[in-house]
């Protein structure tokens, strides 16, 4: 599972890329935490490279989610994958969080 | 070794020498015999001749002499009617010279009275004169004296005329009686005996062969040598001699008047001497010839042979080096052929044990029936076959390395190791095959390449995923007809790194085979030069026969068709038939995990091991997995204590229509789907942080239940309903 968090002054991006189990969703959810702490802009949730989310990493996306309402802040999900697509429809986060699909060339 | 190649040695050289000593012993005993033999027929021949020409000088001898004696009877009775007249005896012994050639000279001497009338050749008339004179006295000669003694014909000795005409003569004598019977006369008739020179000296049975006549006393009258002719006799010459004594012994063999043969030595050589007498005249006749002379002709043929025999010797014993010499080295050749080849014997059973020979492999399943066959061209080959299962799947491949006999046959074994190595943890045939290219291309050194063909045969799904890497397409043969396999084209392996290859899938209903084949089958020729080929493979193939009988009824068509004809290729077969799907059972897989969050991500591996088996789709894949590590992470997090051990038993179960999970533990009494579901139509301010997990175990799956177990055991079933 890599994470990779790309800052500037309004957007902070995160690529999330591999499997997203309970096996490194502490980890994930450690190096989330600046994010967290600073949720009051646009935070990216870049899902192109997921391969695999299970409710804990659902719950990291909670988590952001809730931080980003409390501080004012907005979370956008990116080019999540059909079956991915299918838990948040499950779950209800699809009503949770604003969804956007980089067009496809 | 080499003591046992020193044996060897002097045993192949003794050998030689003794069939040289046979060969010279068997030469030499036969050119002796041979040797003998000429010996005594040239002898033979030699007294033959020699004997011949005295016979024949004797006859002409007495030919003349019974002319002359003949004569000279003739005469005896006009003698006897003129004895009263003497006047008319001159007459006579003119006639007598004028009518007979031999006759040179004539006398009739009268007994009693001095009257002798004489006629004689000179010039080549006849002239007539008197014996009767004063210095003469014919009456005491030896010619008138002898015949009145004895009373019949006398031949004188031979004597030299010196007044006449210096010839060798003799001169016959008969006495005349008148008519009272009283000895009145002698009729003499000379003869001169030139002839008997020119005769004797005519006889040449070998070059220096020489004759001899002598007369009675032993007086020489021919010779070769003119100064001896009646000079001397025989005694006085015998005596003038070095080794008198067998000249003497000679001379009385000589004159003893019977036939015969003897040997001398004269001036260091050996001669043979021939001799008989002639008869009434007492004369001796005899031819010597120098021993050497006589076999003259044998020796130098003797040199001949000996020189041939040496040759041919000499010959034989360069022959029998030369045959022993190659013989040896043939024994090296043959030593060190015969130990490569028991090595490659060891080594083709070596290389037959590397592939799965027993058949059929797994008699416990029913799903699959498969015979393979291989023949290499040569003790080793560069074909190989595969198989084996894990995991419910078929791995097998088959593959042809470049080249043949044993460079072939060492990368065909590393071939085999790598699919043995690679395929025991990938399951992907384009995974192995692009694993093997890896490793054979950084250390092909030798520019050899495999065409290889990997497969993965789902035993339940009949569900094949291949790769082929430049193999000949293998042959589906279903009820339904035969058809080579879609094929993309890929490079063999080997050739180079970084290669990529493509893979492929099939769905194969049961009753399908797949024929896989080198192409040693369909190039394996006949007398004619031609090619089995595919279109006689493909009527072979036939859906709805063994494995083994198809495979046995493809290798007699093969060889049928080769008729003896040597096999060019290494020809190998591999045979696999989908028998039914498994689906209709039930299979069951097991995993056993402990309570340590970082073993969850084996489920993913695990889920997906059942959705090949259970053959579903990847969404429905990745949503088990997500059920079922919701359902053991909330395991692995709440049923034991922290920091004390535990075990997550994950069973799953595929049956025809269904899946079921169940996961069971030891920990402490819990039941998950009494715990409060989260209420997924919250606002984001109210949903709470957790819940998720049972409310998607339970989304997910039709049917959820929990036991608690007799013996202290959570027991979570999930079912999936398979459409």
């Amino acid at each position: 599972m890599d994470v990779r968090i790309n800052e500037t002054e309004n957007v902070t991006t995160v690529e999330l890329e591999g499997r997203l189990d309970t096996a490194v969703s502490q980890e994930v959810a450690a190096a989330l935490q600046p994010v967290i702490d600073k949720a009051g802009k646009i935070i990216v949730l870049d899902c192109r490279d997921l391969d695999y989310i299970s409710s804990s990493g659902l719950r990291i996306f909670l988590t952001v989610r809730k931080a980003a309402a409390a501080a004012g802040g907005k979370v956008i999900v990116r080019d999540i994958s059909t079956e991915i697509r299918q838990v948040f429809m499950m779950t209800g986060f699809l009503n949770l969080f604003e969804m956007q699909e980089t067009p496809k060339d | 070794m080499m003591a046992k190649l020193d044996k060897g040695k002097r045993q192949a050289a003794r050998q030689g020498l003794l069939i040289v000593v046979v060969a010279l012993l068997t030469v030499q005993v036969t050119s002796l015999l041979q040797f003998a033999y000429s010996k005594y027929t040239v002898t033979q021949e030699a007294n033959r001749r020699a004997e011949g020409q005295l016979e024949a000088t004797e006859l002409h001898i007495l030919g003349v002499m019974d002319q002359v004696e003949t004569a000279v009877r003739n005469a005896v009775w006009s003698v006897q009617q003129q004895l009263q007249r003497p006047d008319s005896l001159a007459a006579i012994t003119r006639r007598m010279v004028e009518n007979n050639p031999v006759v040179c000279g004539s006398s009739v001497a009268l007994t009693g009275r001095n009257i002798a009338p004489y006629s004689h050749e000179e010039n080549g008339r006849v002239v007539t004169s008197t014996l009767a004179t004063e210095e003469y006295d014919y009456q005491h000669q030896e010619w008138f004296l002898k015949p009145l003694e004895l009373g019949k014909g006398y031949w004188s000795e031979p004597y030299y005329d010196e007044g006449g005409g210096n010839m060798l003569m003799t001169t016959y004598s008969v006495p005349v009686l008148n008519k009272k019977g009283h000895p009145a006369a002698v009729l003499t008739a000379d003869v001169s005996l030139d002839w008997l020179t020119e005769l004797v000296g005519r006889v040449q049975v070998y070059p220096d062969a020489f004759s001899m006549v002598v007369s009675q006393s032993g007086q020489i009258m021919v010779c070769p040598v003119e100064t001896l002719v009646m000079k001397k006799n025989i005694h006085e010459l015998a005596s003038s001699m070095e080794e008198a004594e067998q000249f003497h012994q000679l001379n009385s063999s000589l004159l003893s008047g019977q036939p015969g043969n003897a040997t001398y030595r004269y001036e260091g050589k050996v001669h043979r001497i021939f001799f008989d007498s002639v008869p009434r005249t007492g004369w001796s006749m005899s031819i010597s010839i120098p021993q050497d002379e006589i076999y003259a002709d044998m020796k130098r043929m003797g040199w001949v042979v000996l020189l041939l025999q040496l040759l041919g010797l000499g010959l034989l014993g360069l022959v029998l080096y030369v045959t022993v010499r190659n013989q040896r080295k043939l024994n090296q050749v043959s030593l060190s052929k015969s130990r490569i080849e028991g090595e490659l014997q060891v080594a083709s059973s070596i290389q037959m044990s590397m592939v799965p020979k027993i058949f059929p492999p797994y008699p416990e399943r029913s799903e699959v029936d498969m015979f393979a066959a291989m023949d290499p061209a040569k003790e080793v080959g560069g074909d190989f076959y595969d198989f084996f299962t894990r995991n419910e799947r078929l791995f097998f491949c088959i593959g042809d390395v470049s080249g043949k006999g044993v460079p072939a046959s060492l990368l065909m074994a590393v071939t085999r190791s790598l699919f043995r190595t690679v395929s025991a943890h990938e399951r992907s045939p384009q995974r192995i095959v692009t694993t093997i290219n890896e490793s054979m291309a950084e250390m092909n050194e030798n520019n050899m390449f495999v065409t290889l063909f990997c497969g993965v045969l789902d035993l339940r799904s009949g569900h094949l995923r291949y790769c082929n890497a430049g193999h000949n397409p293998p042959v589906l043969v279903t009820p339904k007809g035969n058809r080579t396999l879609p094929m993309v084209a890929n490079l063999p392996v080997g050739v180079m790194q970084e290669m990529v290859f493509s893979e492929q899938e099939e769905d194969l209903v049961p009753g399908t085979g797949i024929f896989l084949y080198t192409d040693g089958l369909t190039e394996a020729e006949n007398h004619a030069k031609e090619l089995f080929g595919e279109d006689r493979m493909m009527e072979i193939l036939r859906a709805d026969i063994s494995s083994r009988q198809l495979i046995g009824d493809m290798t007699a068509a093969v060889h049928g068709f080769a008729a003896g004809a040597e096999q060019s290729d290494d020809l190998t077969m591999l045979y696999i038939r989908f028998m039914n799907n498994q689906l209709a059972g039930e299979t069951e897989r097991h995993l056993i995990l402990h309570n340590d969050i970082q073993q969850i991500p084996q489920l993913a591996s695990f889920v997906e091991a059942v959705a090949e088996i259970a053959h579903l789709d990847v969404t429905l894949t990745m949503s088990l997995n997500l059920a079922l590590e919701e359902a053991v992470s909330n395991v692995i997090m709440y049923a034991y204590p922290p920091g004390s051990d535990g075990l997550v038993d994950v069973e799953a179960v595929v049956r025809n229509d269904e899946l079921e999970f169940i996961v069971s533990d030891n920990g402490v009494a819990f039941d998950p789907t009494a715990a409060p579901e989260a209420d997924v139509s919250l606002d984001v301010d109210e949903r709470p942080i957790g819940g998720l997990g049972i409310f998607l175990v339970k989304n997910i799956m039709d049917r959820v239940s929990y036991t608690r177990s007799d013996d202290g055991k959570n027991i979570l079933s999930m079912t999936k309903i398979l459409s």
